[in-house]
């Protein structure tokens, strides 16, 4: 059997959504990635997540290790995260709890993190009762088949837990500072994922990723800095979807269903690599700050949903990224922006599962290539936050933040079917859009911040709301069964809250 | 300066983010044919048909001998494998069917003298054991009767005459082909082929039940039928055997022997997506998809069987009814008006092998009936009768009148032309032709070697 086809984006953005940063994500279809893993606190990210020229001490650890050299007090950290995509496609909530400190020239941290994702649709309810074809030869039969076994997901709510640990330490007098890092993810559900298959019953995902970096930092005087980090990233995930299928049975003339499991497994390798190099400007409170970025990653095995698109299973991408950033701080207020291309091939294909003919009169053999899709992407972010600390005295300050993110997503695709003997081209663009907020209130004792962001300009895949069972045409007669609702992308935006508080440990 | 500055560019970018809800969303790259294809099949519920009940061994075999042995015919000169011959596909590859009083099989039966083509062409009995909801081009035999039926189920011509007890609506429908003069019973006078007079012929049209008591008391003087029947019914003493025992044994015949549901696009609908040819699959996204919408008519598990349409096939026969020497089909039923010339759109598998195709095979091949559909009311007044068979073109009613008639109930689908390339119509073939179950070709292993009443089975 040919494998069937599967959306490159979802796959490749839910991978990409459990890395903090310096992973690129791919996407081909603007479908919304929700904020499922972005749940550590930061100053930056209530302004639009400008980071090349700002510093963000509350979150640069878990992106580089070796800026956890800049923690200068022990403290500990709470950050309960929530999302909620609209049309009720999703939402989560996540509390992160952690300390960083550091001992001499070493520093560490330790965070753990449980996180609770809803369903993102209900269980099909299309196929779940079929109405009668016919009335059949016995009376008493001429009602709807029976009740098949209920499996939809119980509870709808998926518990995931994380955890991170970073060590790293200051060589004296040299001003370089290395650190590593582990990220590790027990995950039992991927926002969206259930998403990818239309008309089933039940999705059971489990599996895990992990994310290893080592982190250099170098700072010179005059508050000059060069960092660069290496990471690794494995992703493994199981679905065990459920279909009902449903079925025509000649002997009670009647509607049937029986429970079809489908296992399909998601796994993807990740190689990156990032240096940036900030420094001040010559005019007063200016900064610049340069970045690259390198990923390669590799997906031997995905899942096979009927979506849409693309076939995904193996492939191989390769995204790169350059960025300038600058800041000024003048007083009470802090600005930032960050300009970011992106360069990203793509290749994908797909398998023959079973010898097919082509239309060429051909025979496609067993593992031979049926469809490879070549993309490349010329991608743009844009990134504006400022910041006006509003209230300033001794012993409490009140800033608040505002920021803006876009990127824009443009990609041209070369596919060639080899089944079909045809080739085909396509170019596709969009944009999202995210304002974002902050507030935060900083106190000696205790450090309280809330940020929020809204995205626009994605998509999410939403079954139609009311699913009534077809009828051929306007007259009395001609009765189908029930068909199964084409999800459709639908505009939807993700909104996010997160509420942190900084203790300082003595 | 620099604060004016950012907080303009901020709030601009927020008013340009406010007015981008009503954006269109990028389709991103096209869904592969499988993707296309599932989805168009769910929309019109075509679902795999399930595994068969497997019928009782001796109902099965009681059924093969009724349905061989022209003793259920009143001439005793025609079985119902004559018109529906394992030979040709359990059809008899006729335009129009030729009962009673004829001779040959297959496309060389003729007629006997005197007699008239049957009105409508003999549709294969294959898969009819899946449980359609309407039986004979017209659906004169239903499901849908609410009570209608003898056993309370079934809608037929027989009303409350019907007897109780009858299993399936396909073994309500084996009870009419013996009532059918001009099929099976013949006229008063006849003689069968041994010169006895044909005491069926005698029977009122109206007396169902005289008619098959008759019928069953030929059967049970026959010991061999005698036993048949005990076996296949051990809790029915012989006085209490009726024509419904004979016509469920007939039903489960064939249930058991001629469903064939093991074609490409069945594997295809359980998913294996190879089971399909690329032009295979491009035809079935014409079928089932908006540009030829084939499914709206021909859609279900069954592919069809469950509607009716006027397609406006061309017109041809002898005629049914009051309409004669036209065939209002469903129309002719009482009450049913709306649907003169309207015919059951009938279930698609194995279509490759039950030519000629239409209510009165009209075409001769599935090509011509997609360019037909192509086209309907052109089609109609060009409808070229040479390709019909000799005895069949002064039969053709292709009068400006019934032309007009027909065109007047059209089915509003066919109204406009479909504007198909050839090449598109060879790919809706190329589907079509993927409906075959291999099995299907070659059904002669059916086809028993003698029946209890000894009379010849294959001439």
């Amino acid at each position: 059997m040919t494998r069937r086809v599967v959306s490159l984006s979802v796959v490749l953005l839910t991978v990409a959504a459990t890395a903090p940063a310096q992973t690129i994500p791919i996407q081909t279809v603007p479908l919304v990635p929700a904020d499922q893993f972005d749940i550590f606190p930061s100053y930056t990210l209530a302004m639009g997540g400008v980071s090349i020229a700002l510093r963000d001490t509350l979150h640069d650890p878990f992106v580089n290790p070796a800026k956890g050299a800049r923690v200068r007090a022990a403290r500990f950290f709470a950050s309960p995260t929530l999302y909620h995509v609209s049309r009720d496609a999703g939402a989560g909530r996540t509390l992160p709890l952690g300390v960083l400190g550091r001992a001499g020239s070493w520093f560490g941290g330790l965070a753990v993190a449980l996180q609770q994702v809803d369903a993102s649709h209900p269980p099909s309810r299309s196929l779940n009762t079929p109405l009668p074809f016919a009335a059949t030869a016995d009376p008493s039969a001429n009602s709807v088949v029976p009740s098949p076994p209920n499996l939809s997901p119980a509870p709808d709510t998926h518990g995931n837990a994380l955890a991170f640990a970073l060590i790293g330490t200051t060589l004296p007098g040299s001003g370089v500072s290395l650190g590593g890092s582990v990220r590790w993810a027990k995950l039992r559900a991927l926002d969206g994922v259930d998403l990818l298959y239309p008309g089933s019953a039940r999705v059971n995902q489990y599996g895990e990723t992990v994310d290893a970096r080592l982190g250099l930092l170098k700072e010179w005087e005059g508050d000059r800095s060069f960092e660069a980090i290496v990471l690794h990233e494995r992703f493994r995930m199981t679905h065990d979807v459920t279909f009902l299928d449903t079925f025509w049975n000649p002997g009670t003339q009647q509607f049937f269903q029986t429970p079809r499991l489908e296992r399909n497994r998601d796994f993807s390798k990740r190689w990156g690599a990032q240096v940036k190099y900030e420094r001040p400007l010559p005019e007063p409170g200016w900064r610049i700050g340069l970045l690259a970025t390198a990923n390669r990653t590799s997906q031997p095995n995905t899942p096979n949903t009927d979506l849409l698109n693309i076939p995904q299973d193996p492939g191989l991408s390769n995204a790169y990224e350059l960025g300038v950033g600058v800041s000024r701080a003048s007083g009470p207020a802090l600005f930032g922006m960050d300009v970011v291309y992106q360069p990203i091939w793509s290749t994908t294909w797909a398998e023959a599962g079973a010898p097919t003919a082509t239309s060429g009169g051909k025979v496609i053999p067993l593992g031979g290539r049926t469809i490879e899709n070549g993309f490349h992407f010329s991608n743009v972010l844009f990134r504006l936050g400022f910041s006006h600390e509003v209230v300033q005295s001794v012993t409490r300050t009140v800033t608040l933040q505002l920021g803006f993110l876009v990127r824009s997503v443009h990609y041209n695709l070369a596919q060639r079917d080899f089944v079909e003997v045809a080739t085909r081209r396509l170019e596709e663009s969009w944009a999202e859009w995210t304002p974002t907020w902050g507030l935060s209130l900083r106190h000696p004792e205790f450090e309280l911040r809330y940020r929020g962001r809204v995205s626009h300009g994605t998509d999410r895949l939403v079954p139609p709301s009311d699913v009534v069972f077809g009828v051929a045409d306007a007259r009395p007669i001609g009765f189908f069964p029930p068909s199964a609702p084409a999800s459709t992308p639908s505009g939807v935006h993700v909104v996010t809250h997160q509420f942190s508080i900084s203790l300082p440990l003595r | 300066m620099m604060t004016r500055i950012v907080r303009t560019a901020y709030l601009g970018l927020l008013v340009l983010a406010t007015g981008c809800d009503g954006w269109t969303t990028p389709s991103g790259p096209p869904a592969s044919l499988d993707a296309e294809l599932r989805q168009s099949l769910s929309r019109w519920g075509t679902v795999p048909i399930g595994p068969t009940p497997v019928q009782p061994p001796a109902l099965v075999d009681l059924g093969q001998a009724l349905l061989f042995d022209k003793v259920l015919s009143g001439n005793r000169d025609i079985a119902c494998a004559t018109c529906h011959n394992p030979v040709t596909n359990a059809g008899d590859g006729l335009a129009l069917a030729i009962g009673t009083g004829g001779s040959g099989l297959g496309p060389s039966r003729t007629l006997g003298p005197g007699r008239q083509f049957i009105p409508r062409n003999a549709p294969t009995l294959l898969n009819t054991g899946l449980g359609a909801p309407y039986l004979f081009w017209d659906g004169r035999v239903s499901n849908l009767g609410f009570g209608g039926g003898g056993g309370g189920a079934f809608q037929t011509p027989a009303g409350n005459q019907l007897p109780a007890g009858l299993p399936t609506l396909l073994a309500a429908q084996a009870m009419f082909p013996v009532m059918n003069r001009g099929e099976m019973r013949g006229v008063p006078g006849d003689h069968d082929r041994f010169g006895n007079p044909n005491e069926l012929a005698e029977f009122a049209d109206t007396d169902f039940v005289g008619l098959w008591q008759a019928v069953m008391q030929r059967l049970l003087a026959i010991p061999e039928y005698v036993s048949k029947f005990n076996t296949a019914f051990p809790g029915t003493p012989t006085s209490q055997l009726g024509f419904q025992h004979a016509a469920t044994a007939i039903a489960a015949f064939e249930t058991q022997a001629l469903t064939r549901t093991d074609s490409p696009f069945d594997r295809y609908l359980q998913h294996d997506d190879a089971a399909l040819t690329p032009e295979q699959k491009r035809g079935a996204l014409l079928f089932f998809g908006d540009t030829a919408r084939c499914a709206s008519c021909h859609g279900g598990p069954l592919l069809g069987g469950q509607t009716f349409a006027n397609a406006g096939v061309p017109q041809l026969g002898p005629g049914v009814g009051s309409g004669a020497p036209l065939d209002f089909g469903r129309g002719e039923l009482f009450n049913q008006e709306f649907y003169r010339f309207a015919f059951r759109a009938t279930p698609l598998r194995n279509v490759e092998l039950t030519a000629p195709y239409m209510h009165d095979g009209a075409f001769p091949d599935l090509e011509a009936v997609l360019h037909h559909y192509n086209d309907v009311p052109r089609a109609l007044r060009e409808y070229d009768a040479s390709q019909l068979p000799s005895a069949l073109q002064p039969m053709y009613h292709g009068d400006g009148a019934t032309l007009s008639a027909v065109l007047t109930n059209l089915d509003g689908r066919l109204t406009q032309p479909l504007r198909l390339s050839e090449v598109e119509i060879s790919e809706l073939v190329a589907f079509l032709k993927a409906l075959t179950d291999p099995s299907a070709r070659d059904l002669t292993s059916l086809i028993p070697v003698r029946v209890p009443s000894g009379l010849p089975v294959q001439e």
